[in-house]
């Protein structure tokens, strides 16, 4: 026991003394629900980076001197077991990030803000459990229970379609969690119940290579089954093609806060999920079924594109943008190389901050405007000559637009780069089709500004004001992070390099 | 070893304090006279809670009590039908609480809900103990009876009468069918009692096999109807819909728990042996079985428009769920079992308290007349929700809890396929579960009309019921220690 040994139970429960907190004030007292969340959610961001600062980047996998294991349920080998390493510590900075500057750009909500704030703080709450669990079964908990408020989230405070929306979302995703389970429960079995089952670490490293199972008489690789099943699970969270269709619903009927924890937090659930769980207990099921995934990778750049093309919703052309960019980080996780999987992560993190972004100043036009449209239905422009109406809000959405683009000296170049890099080796075939993803991304991006900002200024646009204080204070933490890491992408780097190379030593013996 | 009946009688406590109390009952009922009975009610119900309170205080004792067979062998008390019986005894006070307070029962005929109750009561305390076929065949009988005079109260109600004429009509051909099949296995094997059956089964000739074979599915109707799995599960729904709320609730835990117990008792005692072609055809039939009762259950209740409706079809489903328990022949299903029935318990009891508060309201129990209960009544909507959550299997509520146990037993045993598909059962069970959530938190009110008559105790009551809905799925530890205590002895 240390000084530090708390941290991440601090981390993990402080959004929950949060919602404590909300749920004690009245109804009436709007802005005391608002500021009270806002000084919560800092706190939680100061508490991150304190666990930064005591982060030893040397160390490969766990940090010894965060961990916490306490028993919950002995009969199951049940723990609560967090830990961090250096895959799980950007996610947990990200989300610190994201969540504040939410509260932040939430504070426009008009509509049952003490239900609003409660259940966004909630949301946080289960978004670190599932990055911080080291205990199979906590993880299974915590990534359930986030569908609930998001089931909320979406539900009260959405568009027009937000029940349709809500509610496929949550099925969805209950589909592939519950898939899950039953591989969680099954790797319980085969491991012989010792005393840590449903410990990740402990399952990890490719132990169940020769195990079989029995389905319908037939001897199936064990590790392929669940890995399959394990894949779906996350898969549908990614989204990875063919499981991507609730993404688009949920992104444009969600509030501008959920879409930016959608986008920016909730679809690196999926990915960390391989990297946590699919490729270290199953590396063997990993590397045969790397082809595969680098497949649907692909699929999801170039898919993703066409489909973010063709939209004249601007918010659904970012969603599907995010399909596409999500698809990059697949390629990097296929590659399982060092510089395709620290891609990988990176980019996890850095369209985390760029789209995040993007959705804010979406939701930012749109409180002005009250409609999305880049081209309306009957054929007329919804938004024309922005660029000379608002010149504060171009500045920072060029500077998001170039970042998700991929620009060099902004962040998502130095992803995609890395990414590039991991796979050109392997997948030669695959790097050069995705190229391709790149340039359909600077069209469509490229495309919609153009019509968005430049041009003649159409008469309702001229009513519309700049940005205001509140707004560019919650951007320039993102626009920062943009440039920095796109300059100097060295501290997150070093942060994963040694857990990330761990992983990839592990997937190299199989 | 038989022991003397007054020995047999100290363990039988709990069964003749409740027997007692019914009679008690009935006096009272018939002492007053009809103008005198709004002030014996109260009288009436403490009466039945105390018969209620000193049983399960029996019961629970019991369950420190080495486990034995009494009345020649006929009865076995173990902890696995105690822990049954604790769990039916808290049912029967959880409905009769609710029968008092629902108006879908006339004021003249709560009396004999609750003695009728009681003496269901009585039959299932039996069915979960039964150690012969006759007492088994008994305790059915005590069960579907009485069951039948409930289903039937509301006698001016048409579909109540229905209800109660169906099911004496369905009941009456699968009791039938069973006793021709214990006649059967009788005649085969020369006795009834079933630690004689069990050494028995291990040696059978081919033709002893053959004849075995059907007889056993015969056996099988008659339980299988009682817990309403498919393809006997088609009365249920109509009897739901057709009794009154308190009655609906009172058969979809009571009866079909022990329904359950003894049906997990029974697959013990004949298949936990090696018993070759007979184990094997007996268990893929209930593998089969158990996989059409909870998706034949769960599709059937998305479609449905009444909030009864749809909980009689979901607690098919639920049933098909804890069969899979039986299936397992072990210690952790029938520890999943008895988890289940408990958690389940709670649930139901807060969805049907819940659904009769709405019915009393509006008049009908359509899923549209709870659109907007959270502005109308928030405590009343976060604990239906919350129900409805843990119903579908979502963590942290005791819901999920009960379904991960089943799913490990079933895990345990390799059987991934029936995994998989109780998983993607939840699924669909989520579909119409949220749906309910859906109406409440995101529709509009009908109007802006309070729900009164949901008073300070009343919530109280609901609190107590939702408490252990979210707490059982935290700390389990305790729940899953007693229920693992609860070892079957089949001797």
């Amino acid at each position: 026991m240390n000084a530090h040994s708390n941290l991440l139970s601090w981390i993990l429960w402080m959004p929950m003394i949060g919602v404590l907190g909300v749920l004690l004030l009245p109804k009436t007292k709007e802005t005391a629900i608002r500021v009270w969340s806002l000084i919560n959610t800092v706190i939680t961001l100061v508490l991150s980076g304190c666990l930064y600062m005591k982060f030893d980047n040397t160390v490969p996998g766990m940090q010894e001197m965060f961990t916490i294991k306490h028993s919950w349920i002995s009969q199951f080998n049940i723990f609560y077991h967090l830990g961090i390493d250096g895959i799980s510590l950007p996610m947990v900075l990200l989300t610190s990030l994201l969540f504040a500057i939410c509260i932040l750009s939430s504070w426009t909500v008009k509509k049952q803000v003490k239900g609003y704030f409660a259940l966004l703080l909630m949301l946080q709450s289960t978004v670190y459990g599932v990055f911080l669990s080291m205990d199979f079964f906590l993880f299974y908990v915590y990534w359930e229970v986030m569908l609930i408020p998001m089931f909320f989230l979406i539900g009260i405070w959405g568009g027009e379609n937000r029940e349709y929306a809500a509610v496929k979302f949550f099925l969805y995703t209950f589909f592939g969690s519950i898939l899950m389970l039953v591989g969680m429960v099954a790797l319980y079995f085969v491991t012989g119940q010792g005393v840590d089952s449903f410990n990740i670490l402990a399952l990890s490293g490719g132990k169940f290579v020769n195990e079989t199972v029995n389905i319908f008489g037939m001897a199936l690789p064990f590790a392929k089954v669940f890995f399959v099943a394990l894949f779906i699970g996350f898969a549908i969270k990614v989204p990875v093609f063919p499981f991507h269709t609730w993404l688009p619903h949920a992104h444009v009927q969600a509030p501008t806060a959920i879409s930016v924890i959608l986008a920016g937090v909730l679809l690196k659930m999926g990915t960390y999920g391989f990297l946590r769980i699919a490729f270290p207990i199953f590396p063997s099921a990993s590397v045969y079924f790397a082809d595969a995934i680098a497949w649907l990778g692909l699929i999801n750049v170039i898919y993703g594109a066409f489909c973010a093309m063709a939209q004249t919703d601007v918010k659904k052309l970012v969603a599907y943008s995010s399909v596409s960019h999500m698809g990059f980080v697949m390629l990097g996780l296929a590659a399982m190389t060092v510089q395709g999987m620290n891609g990988a992560v990176l980019q996890m993190f850095n369209h985390g901050t760029s789209t995040a972004m993007m959705f804010l100043l979406i939701g930012i036009l749109y409180e002005r405007s009250h409609h999305r449209w880049i081209v309306r239905p009957d054929g007329t422009k919804g938004f024309g000559g922005l660029y000379t109406q608002l010149p504060k809000f171009s500045i920072v959405f060029i500077i998001a637009m170039f970042a998700s683009m991929g620009l060099p000296g902004l962040s998502g170049f130095i992803s995609e780069a890395l990414i590039f890099l991991g796979i050109y080796n392997r997948f030669t075939t695959i790097t050069v089709l995705a190229v391709i993803g790149l340039l359909l991304g600077a069209a469509y991006l490229l495309w919609m500004f153009k019509r968005m900002f430049f041009g003649e200024v159409i008469e309702e646009n001229k009513s519309y004001t700049d940005m205001n204080a509140r707004e560019i204070f919650y951007m320039v933490p993102l626009c920062i992070a943009v440039i920095l890491f796109g300059i100097w992408p060295s501290p997150l780097l070093d942060m994963m390099k040694a857990s990330v190379g761990k992983l990839v030593s592990l997937l190299a013996t199989f | 070893m038989a022991l003397n009946y007054l020995a047999s009688i100290s363990h039988y406590i709990p069964e003749l304090l409740v027997c007692f109390t019914m009679g008690a009952l009935i006096l009272i009922e018939a002492t007053y006279g009809n103008d005198e009975k709004g002030s014996s009610k109260n009288m009436f119900y403490w009466g039945s809670m105390l018969g209620l309170l000193c049983a399960l205080i029996y019961q629970v004792k019991g369950l420190g009590i080495e486990p034995t067979q009494i009345f020649t062998k006929s009865l076995v008390i173990d902890h696995f039908s105690g822990f049954a019986k604790i769990v039916m005894i808290l049912s029967t006070a959880g409905v009769i609480y609710l029968s008092k307070i629902s108006k879908d029962l006339y004021e003249g005929t709560k009396a004999e809900y609750t003695i009728l109750a009681m003496g269901v009561l009585v039959g299932g305390m039996l069915l979960a103990s039964a150690n012969n076929m006759l007492l088994f065949y008994l305790g059915i009988e005590t069960l579907s009876l009485l069951s039948y005079a409930m289903a039937a109260l509301k006698k001016n109600d048409e579909r109540s009468t229905e209800a109660g004429l169906k099911y004496v009509l369905y009941g009456g051909v699968t009791a039938g069918m069973m006793l021709f099949g214990m006649s059967h296995i009788f005649g085969v094997l020369g006795t009834i009692n079933f630690s004689e059956l069990m050494p028995m089964l291990t040696t059978l000739s081919t033709e002893q096999t053959a004849i075995l074979i059907p007889s056993f599915l015969l056996f099988f109707v008659g339980i299988g109807y009682k817990i309403s799995c498919v393809p006997f599960h088609m009365w249920s729904p109509d009897v739901y819909e057709g009794s009154p709320l308190p009655v609906t609730a009172f058969f979809s835990l009571v009866p079909k728990f022990a329904g359950i117990v003894a049906f997990a008792r029974l697959t013990q005692v004949f298949f936990g042996g090696d018993v070759g072609v007979l184990k094997d055809s007996w268990l893929v039939l209930l593998s089969i079985v158990a996989a059409l009762t909870m998706t034949v259950g769960n599709v059937s209740a998305i479609g449905q428009r009444s909030i009864k409706r749809m909980l009689a079809f979901s607690s098919i489903s639920h049933a098909g769920v804890m069969m899979l328990g039986a299936i397992v022949l072990g210690k952790s299903g029938w520890t999943a079992i008895l988890f289940y029935s408990v958690t389940y318990l709670f649930m139901t009891l807060v969805a049907f308290y819940v659904a009769s508060f709405i019915q009393d309201h509006y008049g009908n129990d359509h899923i549209d007349r709870f659109s907007g209960l959270i502005k109308k009544h928030p405590a009343m909507a976060i604990a239906m929700a919350i129900t409805m959550f843990s119903l579908a299997g979502l963590p942290p509520l005791s819901g999920f809890v009960a379904k991960f146990n089943i799913l490990a037993a079933i895990i345990d045993k390799k059987f991934y396929v029936l995994a998989v598909i109780t998983a993607l059962n939840s699924v669909i069970s989520l579909y119409y579960y949220m749906k309910v959530v859906r109406v409440m938190v995101l529709k509009d009110a009908e109007s802006d009309e309070q729900i009164g008559g949901l008073g300070f105790v009343n919530q109280l009551v609901i609190g107590a019921y939702t408490l252990p809905v979210v707490l059982l799925g935290i700390f389990w530890q305790k729940l899953i220690a007693l229920a693992n205590g609860a070892l079957l002895l089949i001797k």
